[in-house]
């Protein structure tokens, strides 16, 4: 039976939409894998190394231990935000005659397919062999594997089971990543206690009672175990699922946005498809924390103008290029309707340029505090902002045109590719390069300043001339809109 | 009000719809029938520009559907779940269509009010994103959003399937007083219901529209002979006589 499962579950993965559509993103995404994986096996390989550099007084093997204990308290809360719940999956099996016991091992046993259970055979197993088999013998090399593959096991299922706990109820999740944190700072920020010290305390006495090996793998097997029970007693559709509606939905209404017409209802639409779906939300929050980017940025001198370009570009524009990079396809759900519907797709354009103007807003003004670092950041931000507003609203578009991949709002916005293509790739070129290309001439031969009115030249052109390039984007789209349409029915 | 020349459409080179002529009057309430994969979905896609013809072309008031926009302003229609912006509540996205048709909100609440039995209380206040109702109570909002447009063609594909008996009687009668003064296309599963409301009936099969009959007292019998007995072939001997 589990191995039909596997089966079943190989077929999903090479049959679903995304897989093997955009050969571009795999390429991107195998090459990006393996850089992080190159870069992990390279960590293994000269721990011993590395060590020295952090902790120079140390003894190797005594700082080894003390970062154990440290990586997997880290390894838990990068798991209980990014780990994936092995449990949808199984719905089409649960009103089969199949025993609940073989359901329930199978979802606890996919548990383990994580790249974080890889990790810390990867990055501890080279050092073991290489410097505590010769110095300690077998036996203390057999014992600290053991101890790390009980660990990574308890916390592969502590995470699942904080993880489900946490679709029963928000809060947990947050009281687990705050008391982590509060754990981590205690140690660096507080020096209250060193993680390092216990850690060091703990894995020295474990090797001198081999037989203590035990307690992790007790504590492996009994959260499985717990994983195992409380799956068995919660396996029904309705608790598997994420999030069930807890509070009365309330509707909600902008009216300033009511002097645009049907552009602006449009608009009051999106806002609300943004605040109310996971994965456009987060798209909005990470645009949020990007605008703390200039602290970054301004305070590393060794940038010059050239680089506040970009600065204030990413800033006045983030939400721009991150949400509208995926534009149509937040609404392929219901793209049909907005055909068959009095929409004009002029007003629909519209729409999306009222859209950017606002978020962008808000960034200009959100960002006005940078001019402690000088009043020419305020005003390249200002120009940028422009130029977001008139050029790079309308790249986005022209792309957003391009693009047929459906987007499920439903799904969370961590690690999720649905939706990226070729597209994504292809905008991002006209987004970097264009500005350059305007003020790099000048900037060489030492007129930044034509460099910079060039720019703020082209973006109030664009804006000037907003009603021509909304035309043309109508008329391309309204070339493209079975192709666009079909890719947003495919499921 | 519809008028259909020479439309094909081909999916891997299988032939989905196939109607080389139709003609739907002003004021015909049509009943189109067929088993799964017919082709009246795609039908009903195509009509509504949604869909690419592979040939021919479809008239609505005379004008080519195709990149124009100006049939949108008189037709309503609700095909699926798809139709609906899921992340919105029902009076949001009543008021939001209403919108579109330069109508208040005023307005709009007052033809809500007259389907306040048809809502059967469970769509208005009901603090729900549509995403979170059952798909019978999906269709209710998308079928009260189409007759809030004032259409004056309506279309709606397989309004039955989902929604209790009782909100189906409601529906039927909705859909007969509508079909006095309008055209309606309506596609069903259920013989009863469409020969209860539709005037005219469609019946397609493999693409073809293979009979095209007047709704009379022996209808739903010549129907239910058609779908019990499964003599499908024969029947497309017709055709000829159709048009």
């Amino acid at each position: 039976m589990i191995s039909t499962f596997i089966n079943h579950e190989l077929k999903a993965f090479w049959r679903s939409k995304n897989t093997g559509k955009g050969i571009a993103v795999l390429v991107v995404l195998a090459l990006l894998i393996l850089y992080l994986f190159a870069t992990i096996v390279y960590i293994g390989l000269f721990l011993d190394k590395e060590l020295l550099i952090f902790f120079p007084k140390d003894d190797v093997v005594g700082s080894f231990y003390g970062v154990l204990m440290l990586y997997f308290l880290m390894d838990l809360l990068l798991r209980v935000k990014l780990q994936d719940l092995p449990t949808l999956r199984a719905q089409p099996y649960l009103h089969l005659p199949i025993k609940r016991n073989t359901i329930v091992s199978y979802l606890c046993f996919m548990g383990m397919a994580s790249v974080f259970n890889l990790w810390p055979i990867v990055l501890f197993l080279p050092f073991i062999v290489k410097i505590i088999g010769p110095q300690y013998g077998f036996l203390a090399s057999f014992t600290l594997v053991t101890s790390i593959v009980g660990f990574t096991i308890f916390n592969n299922y502590l995470a699942l089971f904080i993880k489900r706990k946490s679709n029963v109820n928000g809060w947990i999740f947050l009281g687990v990543a705050a008391f982590l944190i509060m754990l981590l700072l205690g140690d660096f920020k507080l020096h209250l206690y060193s993680i390092c010290n216990a850690s060091y305390f703990c894995f020295n006495y474990l090797l001198s009672q081999p037989l203590l090996v035990s307690i992790p793998l007790l504590l492996a097997i009994g959260m499985y175990y717990l994983n195992f029970v409380y799956l068995r007693n919660n396996l029904y559709m309705d608790e598997l699922n994420a999030h069930k509606i807890s509070e009365p939905k309330s509707s909600s209404e902008y009216p300033f946005l009511g002097r645009f017409g049907a552009a602006g209802d449009l608009t009051a639409n999106e806002i609300k498809l943004i605040l109310r779906n996971k994965r456009p939300r987060s798209a909005l929050i990470a645009s949020l924390f990007f605008l703390l980017y200039g602290l970054i940025h301004y305070t590393n001198s060794r940038y010059g103008q050239g680089w506040n370009i970009f600065a204030g570009m990413f800033m006045t524009g983030i939400f721009v290029i991150n949400y509208g990079q995926y534009m149509h396809s937040w609404q392929a759900a219901h793209f049909d309707g907005i055909l068959a519907s009095r929409i004009s797709f002029n007003d629909f354009i519209k729409s999306k340029y009222i859209l950017f103007t606002l978020a962008s807003t808000a960034a200009l003004i959100l960002t006005t505090p940078y001019v402690y670092f000088g009043w020419n950041i305020l005003l390249l931000n200002l120009i940028m902002y422009l130029w977001n507003i008139g050029v790079n609203a309308t790249i986005v578009l022209f792309f957003a045109n391009r693009n047929a991949k459906r987007i499920d709002l439903s799904k969370s916005g961590s690690l999720n590719w649905q939706g990226a293509g070729g597209t994504q790739l292809l905008l991002s070129l006209p987004l970097f390069l264009t500005p350059y290309v305007l003020y790099f001439p000048f900037a060489m031969i030492g007129q930044e300043s034509i460099g910079l009115g060039v720019i703020v030249g082209v973006a109030i052109f664009t804006i000037l001339t907003r009603t021509f390039w909304i035309k043309k984007l109508e008329v391309d789209f309204i070339q493209r809109r079975y192709t666009i349409l079909e890719g947003f029915r495919n499921k | 009000m519809i008028e259909i020349n020479n439309l094909k459409k081909i999916y891997n080179g299988v032939t989905v719809v196939n109607v080389p002529h139709l003609k739907i009057n002003k004021g015909e309430s049509i009943g189109l029938l067929g088993n799964n994969g017919a082709g009246k979905t795609t039908l009903f896609r195509m009509i509504l520009d949604l869909i690419r013809p592979d040939c021919g072309e479809i008239r609505s008031n005379a004008a080519n559907v195709a990149g124009n926009e100006n049939w949108k302003a008189y037709t309503a229609s609700y095909l699926d779940e798809g139709f609906l912006i899921e992340y919105l509540t029902p009076e949001e996205y009543f008021y939001f269509i209403g919108g579109l048709h330069e109508q208040s909100t005023a307005q709009v609440d007052e033809v809500l009010s007259k389907l306040t039995t048809f809502f059967n209380g469970e769509i208005i206040k009901n603090g729900k994103y549509i995403r979170d109702l059952s798909k019978g109570n999906q269709c209710k909002v998308g079928v009260a959003a189409c007759l809030l447009q004032n259409p004056t063609l309506l279309m709606l594909d397989e309004p039955f399937a989902n929604i209790d008996p009782s909100t189906q009687f409601k529906l039927k009668k909705i859909l007969k007083d509508e079909s006095k003064h309008i055209t309606t296309v309506i596609s069903s599963h259920d013989l009863n219901h469409v020969t209860d409301v539709c005037n005219r009936i469609l019946l397609m099969e493999k693409g073809v529209i293979i009979k095209d009959i007047i709704t009379s007292s022996s209808t739903l019998h010549e129907l239910e002979e058609y779908f019990g007995t499964g003599k499908h072939m024969q029947l497309s001997g017709e055709l000829g006589v159709l048009h």
